[in-house]
């Protein structure tokens, strides 16, 4: 590992994470607010920072960056992201720990959505549109931006692309990784676009729009209310979060080729197609289960089950009902869905489709050989053979998820939480979806998590948002050796 | 541009590399999913696992769109066929195929655009065959890239250790402005333009311009070929062995070639006319004694076996021999090589990698050259009136760092500059720069910025 070239390179992600900060100052300039000083303090804080350190590390070419590189400037990008993004809910005194603030600013950058805020409302429209930005960023990547921005990466930049975007196959939609970038980008502000302005068209003030927006597109889940979507108990903001939550959860390579032309891609990418039947099948089952016990109308229970399903699929995390107090079998369901996750190359976390298609027929492969143990058959996926490499990493990836989960749920129950908030608040972080059962259900915070708990649930959310192996490679002995 | 190149061997590998270091958008198609996989890790194209004879993978490479199709694959067949399907599925695509069969090369017909419509073919073989003639014409040097047909040479020359020039500064070089210009430097995997004030080192390999007819032999850096004589043993009677013992038997040299298979020796007598061809292995110490190795000025061995190649000339110089010309593959070697005293190589595939890169760099400048070391690349190109580098002395054009003209052809006259001297519209450019500066000097040469 060159030392020089990742501090280097980190040293601009911070300054990035900085200059982002200047749409929360503005926010916070037009509503007159006394943290206005607070805000532009970090700002420059955080400018500074990154460019002393960037300054400092010049020299060494960034276009040869190894993949070990790529691994350390990502997953130590993300912990020093979150560092910064942290500094303006403290100063601020909006959050008065650091531990808590770097909790809130970490759940926001990976898109979990978590946060330790009993009361949301009484904090400054800056800070509040701080913690969306935040979000925003981390939804499509930090490093991803940065690589759409700096030409002078070049092939250094797709060690950075494979670290950030872990997806099973690496899907280039441009031969060049930064025009890739960019393409993403563009989809995707695109997209937030196109949300904000249907939350605006339903009567959602700007601000909110906004702020919801930013944390809708990363399937992130922050809000500037306290009671989320439910707040507003309005049926159409309920419907357009649905469709972006879900837009959100689809791989952007598929939003890409449908806006190049390509109509009916959704329908013809296999992933795609079982993501939606989940989507589907799930509503289904939930709805029939709270149809009656908890709503007595046949709607009603299709518009709160749509909504918590598409919420905790795609890993978003926003709740528009207490799905806590629901039938056993509901809660069960809307856990599952959280491993389920959005498809690969998305901004939702999870398992992902893509990966619990090709384990299922892995696994269906091997019973087959028992009844044919001369058959000769390959995994495939939409028609092509998946590569043995890929099938084994993606066993490899599943079992570090399990073991990781059960470590981490272990601690958390040995801190204090009763089983089920354990399991489900490890879920809710791993899978970066926000909420989770019991004391950390959808009407609760993670507040009254104790302190050890707290940093086991951040690493949890950084190891779900770079999916594992970038984050876990770095805790390897073996990667230091020289 | 939009450019796809079917093989992903040394020389198509290479092409990509360096195309998509200039951020052109680059499509490589090869059937081997482990050099697919190495290209994911290592270069910023678009890798596509398939056949380049298939149609399918082309069309998934977006040939519709493309600009161009190099035809880079090891099988001449793969490489014309290529073409073919390309016209098909793009009447507009420049097709570029490296061929190497003599007997294809002699049928223009079939390249026509009545056939196949292959825009330019890449010869390896007789691109180097080419360029070891340039060097025996300049035996102390160990790289010459020829331009405007000759007139111009850039000449690469190791330093001697006890060359007058070690230590000095450029500026200190009286008598030698107008005639010879260094324009390049290569000091061990560095390579740099240099200013006045920079110094030469022994052991630097220094890339001089100068006029092709009258080269400053005097000034010491080397000395003069003798035009072509002289005595040469060529290793290998393989495919190029065989063209470069027929180019030279053209000439007044006395060759000798040595091949280690009976049945190809009879062949190679055969389509030989003056040459000698001895039955035996180029490592046969007794074998080059018998043939009076001391006395012979080139040893050249090109076989197919890059390591056996080294040895060959390690063992020939030990022997006396005046110079060595060894060929060898793998790019990568050739900065091994020189640190052990083979100063001067040559490679099929460099070659094909700098005929391809000349074709591809169209537009205002001409052709390009990579120099060794591959950061820096010798430029032709024609100074527009437009630019923003005419009618003005030298001195004060706003060149990038990292960039230098090293001469200027006006018509017949050859011209190397000095910082009084003034390029006019129409002139042709012999430039060097930095690979990375390269972007920027296109701009210079092509569009005339305003707000400077």
């Amino acid at each position: 590992m060159h030392t020089r070239r990742v501090l280097h390179l980190i040293g601009l992600v911070v300054f990035f994470v900085g200059l982002s900060m200047a749409l929360a100052l503005l926010v916070s300039l037009i509503y007159k607010e006394p943290t206005t000083w607070d805000l532009g303090i970090s700002m420059m804080i955080t400018c500074g920072a990154g460019a002393i350190l960037f300054f400092a590390t010049k020299g060494e070419a960034v276009s040869q960056l190894s993949h070990r590189d790529g691994v350390a400037i990502v997953a130590l990008g993300w912990f020093v992201a979150g560092a910064v993004g942290a500094l303006p809910l403290f100063l601020s005194g909006s959050i008065d720990n650091l531990t808590d603030a770097y909790f809130e600013s970490i759940s926001g950058f990976t898109t979990t959505g978590a946060s330790i805020l009993n009361d949301i409302e009484r904090l400054p429209r800056g800070i509040l549109m701080w913690r969306s930005i935040i979000q925003w960023l981390g939804g499509m990547g930090i490093i991803v931006l940065s690589i759409a921005i700096l030409p002078f990466l070049g092939v250094g930049g797709m060690q950075l692309y494979k670290a950030e975007i872990p997806s099973p196959v690496v899907d280039k939609l441009k031969p060049r990784i930064s025009d890739t970038a960019k393409v993403l980008w563009k989809v995707y502000i695109l997209i937030t676009v196109l949300e904000i302005l249907l939350l605006l068209g339903g009567g959602m003030s700007l601000f909110d729009s906004v702020c919801h927006t930013f944390c809708t597109m990363p399937t992130g889940g922050f809000s500037p209310r306290n009671r989320s979507i439910a707040h507003y108990d309005n049926a159409y903001f309920d419907g357009v979060i649905i469709v972006f939550m879900l837009l959100a959860a689809i791989n952007f390579a598929l939003h890409y080729r449908l806006l190049t032309g390509e109509v009916g891609v959704f329908g013809k990418d296999p992933e795609c197609r079982v993501f939606l039947g989940l989507v589907a099948v799930l509503t289904l089952a939930v709805t029939l289960d709270i149809y009656g016990s908890v709503y007595p109308s046949l709607t009603q229970a299709f518009r709160y089950a749509s909504f918590q399903v598409s919420s905790l699929i795609t890993t978003t995390g926003f709740v528009t009902a207490n799905y806590d107090t629901w039938p056993s079998a509901s809660r069960c369901l809307l856990v599952l869905a959280m491993f389920f996750g959005g498809m690969a190359g998305s901004t939702g976390g999870g398992i992902k489709t893509v990966r619990l298609i090709v384990m299922a027929k892995h696994a269906y492969q091997e019973v087959f050989r028992i009844i044919h143990p001369h058959a000769v058959r390959s995994v495939k996926l939409g028609g092509k053979p998946v590569a043995g490499d890929i099938l084994s990493s993606i066993w490899g990836f599943f079992f570090l998820y399990l073991t990781l989960y059960g470590i981490s749920a272990l601690i958390l129950a040995w801190v204090g939480l009763d089983p089920i908030s354990a399991f489900s608040a490890v879920a809710a972080c791993i899978f970066n979806v926000g909420p989770g059962l019991g004391l950390v259900g959808p009407t609760q915070n993670y507040f009254s998590v104790p302190l050890v708990g707290k940093w086991v649930l951040m690493l949890c959310m950084i190891l779900g948002r770079l999916e594992i192996y970038t984050v876990i490679v770095l805790f390897m002995p073996e990667y230091w050796r020289k | 541009m939009k450019i796809i190149i079917v093989g992903a061997g040394e020389v198509g590998y290479h092409i990509s590399q360096k195309l998509s270091e200039e951020n052109q958008e680059v499509f490589l198609i090869d059937k081997d999913p482990e050099k697919i996989r190495r290209i994911t890790e290592n270069l910023d194209v678009q890798a596509i696992l398939g056949s380049g004879t298939s149609p399918e993978r082309l069309r998934a490479s977006g040939i519709k769109e493309a600009d161009m199709l190099v035809a880079a694959t090891d099988s001449d067949e793969v490489n014309l066929f290529a073409c073919l399907l390309a016209k098909n599925l793009n009447p507009y695509i420049l097709k570029v195929a490296r061929v190497r069969s003599q007997e294809y090369l002699e049928e223009k017909e079939l390249f026509s655009q009545d056939f196949l419509g292959v825009d330019r073919i890449i010869n390896p073989v007789s691109a180097m065959v080419d360029q070891i003639r340039s060097l025996m014409m300049a035996p102390g040097a160990s790289d010459v890239v020829d331009f405007e047909e000759g007139r111009v040479k850039l000449i690469g020359v190791t330093v001697k250790p006890d060359s007058p020039f070690v230590n000095r500064q450029l500026v200190s070089f009286r008598g030698v402005e107008g005639k010879v210009l260094v324009g390049a430097i290569v000091r061990g995997e560095q390579v740099f333009i240099p200013r006045g004030e920079d110094t030469i080192r022994a052991n630097d390999l220094v890339y001089l311009v100068g006029k092709g007819n009258a080269l400053p032999y005097e000034f010491g850096f080397f000395r003069q070929g003798e035009k072509e004589e002289g005595r040469v043993i060529i290793v290998g009677g393989g495919v190029t062995g065989t063209a470069l013992a027929v180019a030279l038997e053209q000439t007044r040299m006395n060759v000798k070639v040595i091949e280690k298979e009976a049945r190809r020796c009879t062949a190679l007598s055969e389509t030989l006319k003056k040459a000698i061809v001895l039955h035996g292995d180029g490592t046969d110490k007794d074998l080059l004694q018998e043939e009076n190795v001391r006395d012979v000025d080139f040893m050249v061995p090109v076989t197919g076996d890059e390591e056996n190649n080294v040895l060959i000339s390690l063992l020939a110089k030990g022997l006396g021999v005046k110079k060595t010309i060894t060929r060898i593959n793998k790019l990568s070697y050739i900065p091994l090589v020189s640190a052990i005293g083979i100063d001067t190589v040559v490679s099929p595939r460099l070659s094909a990698v700098r005929a391809i890169l000349q074709y591809i760099r169209r537009g205002r400048i001409i052709s390009v050259v990579p120099l060794k070391g591959e950061h820096a690349e010798a430029i032709e190109a024609e100074a527009l009136e437009t630019s923003d580098i005419v009618n003005i002395p030298l001195s004060q054009v706003k060149f990038p760092k990292g960039a230098l003209v090293g001469a200027i052809v006006r018509g017949e006259e050859i011209i190397i500059p000095r910082g009084d001297s003034i390029i006019r519209p129409k002139d042709r450019l012999i430039i060097l720069a930095l690979q990375k500066v390269v972007p920027k000097l296109e701009k210079l040469l092509t569009v005339k910025l305003d707000f400077f």
